[in-house]
């Protein structure tokens, strides 16, 4: 009995050592590509432009509930759409995005960090639609602004900036499909940044301002 | 004892690296796949929304008609895209037995060249299939619901077939779908709208597709 319990003491302190390392590992916090210079941006910002937002049960972070009827079904149920107003360099409305997220089957705790597979589709009014593939690690986000706030109960320390995109493509950068109009049948990157600029213990006060980075070519095309 | 000890903090150390690293976290939740194969070659795969129950949003814009008021949720657009011919819908989708296997935004708006629809549908468990066609004229489908009988603020039953998109392509996709091609159909079959302009019936996509 006595060496049972040892070898459990044993292997609950090897698990706490090995969860702490986890916790810091530096594997796990790298941040995506910067935009390149001339890439094409369309901003959103949190909650301002957010037009719709649908979250899948077992999506919710710390057991936040979201306030609005989730997707429940057990395929959907870690998946999230969210309606988006994408703004120019401007500040005007410039379109409109569908986001749908799934979380990602490659999410590797100990070397890539929770992976978010982000589907953006993009709809330019007057000129066309892009989908845009990209994979985001969001454990940096959840490391340093979600969980100390929403489980540890700590101060936040802000604000933050956020670059997540890790890939599908080399370079940690997305994917863009030219779809419709006058972007059919182009191909690019694209990279996602974003700043929390409040977070709080509840989510009516977050907010945060995000910018999309298009890179396509003939860019002064799309930018007409 | 001392030994017994290290070696459960080396066991648990190395244990729980080893579940970060190879447990499968994230495993969305399959159902077998619905798809027949198309005898000249290809393979079909429908894809059912029903509504009201999959209508998850949809856009607020004047020329959504009943597609926009019907939906309850409302995503309210910027005035300035507010008499753009610009209408977002957001919904649950179902496989051919009619089981919810992932979700799907529908965009109709305007392009270079006329109207476009396309649609980003994604199954957690097999990826993402992207759709595009020439998009459907403004109010089609309340001019169908008028013709068939159907009065604004007037509750109506009876059925409506109207295909949205004919001549639909493929333009992309990923996981399961990547590298396909082919084309599809969009069908609404309506069979009653109530007096809150709410409808009832189905839509089909019906995708014909085959590896490049």
């Amino acid at each position: 009995m006595k060496y049972l319990f040892v070898a459990l003491l044993g292997l609950l302190i090897g698990a706490g050592l090995a969860g702490t390392a986890l916790y810091y590992n530096p594997f796990t916090v790298h941040t995506g590509a910067a935009p390149a210079t001339g890439d094409r941006v369309l901003r959103y910002s949190l909650p301002d432009q957010v037009l719709t937002a649908a979250v899948g049960e077992d999506a919710l972070l710390a057991g936040r509930s979201t306030g609005v009827e989730g997707l429940w079904e057990d395929t959907i149920d870690r998946t999230a759409v969210i309606g988006l107003v994408l703004t120019d360099e401007a500040g005007q409305p410039a379109a409109i995005a569908s986001r749908l997220m799934a979380a990602s089957p490659s999410t590797d705790l100990l070397l890539t960090g929770v992976v978010v597979n982000d589907y953006w589709l993009v709809t330019v009014p007057g000129q066309g639609t892009l989908f845009v593939r990209s994979d985001s690690n969001v454990w940096p986000f959840l490391k340093e602004t979600l969980l100390p706030v929403w489980l540890f109960d700590r101060p936040w320390r802000g604000p933050a900036e956020y670059r997540p995109t890790v890939g599908p493509n080399a370079g940690n950068t997305g994917s863009v499909l030219g779809v419709a109009g006058v972007f059919e049948g182009k191909t690019g990157s694209a990279v996602e940044r974003y700043d929390v600029t409040a977070f709080g213990a509840t989510q009516n006060s977050t907010s945060a301002v995000g910018e999309l980075f298009l890179h396509l070519p003939e860019q002064q095309v799309a930018q007409q | 004892m001392r030994a017994l000890f290290l070696l459960g903090i080396v066991l648990g150390f190395g244990g729980t690296l080893a579940a970060a690293h190879w447990v499968p976290w994230i495993s969305h939740h399959r159902l077998p796949s619905q798809t027949t194969v198309v005898a000249n070659g290809g393979r079909a795969e429908q894809f059912l929304i029903h509504l009201p129950a999959d209508r998850i949003a949809a856009t607020d814009g004047k020329t959504g008609g009943l597609r926009s008021t019907g939906a309850d949720r409302a995503m309210l657009l910027p005035a300035k895209f507010d008499a753009e011919p610009l209408l977002v819908e957001h919904y649950k989708v179902r496989d051919s037995t009619g089981q919810v296997v992932g979700i799907a935004a529908r965009h109709w708006a305007n392009g270079d060249h006329g109207m476009t629809a396309t649609w980003s549908l994604l199954v957690p468990a097999r990826g993402s299939i992207v759709l595009r066609a020439p998009g459907e004229k403004s109010g089609v489908l309340d001019a169908a619901l008028q013709r068939a009988g159907y009065s604004p603020g007037a509750a109506w039953e009876g059925k409506l077939e109207l295909a949205l998109a004919q001549g639909g392509a493929v333009a992309g996709g990923t996981g399961d779908f990547a590298g396909l091609s082919g084309s599809y159909t969009e069908t609404w079959k309506v069979t009653g709208v109530d007096a809150s302009g709410a409808m009832r019936g189905t839509i089909e996509l019906y995708t014909v597709t085959r590896i490049q």
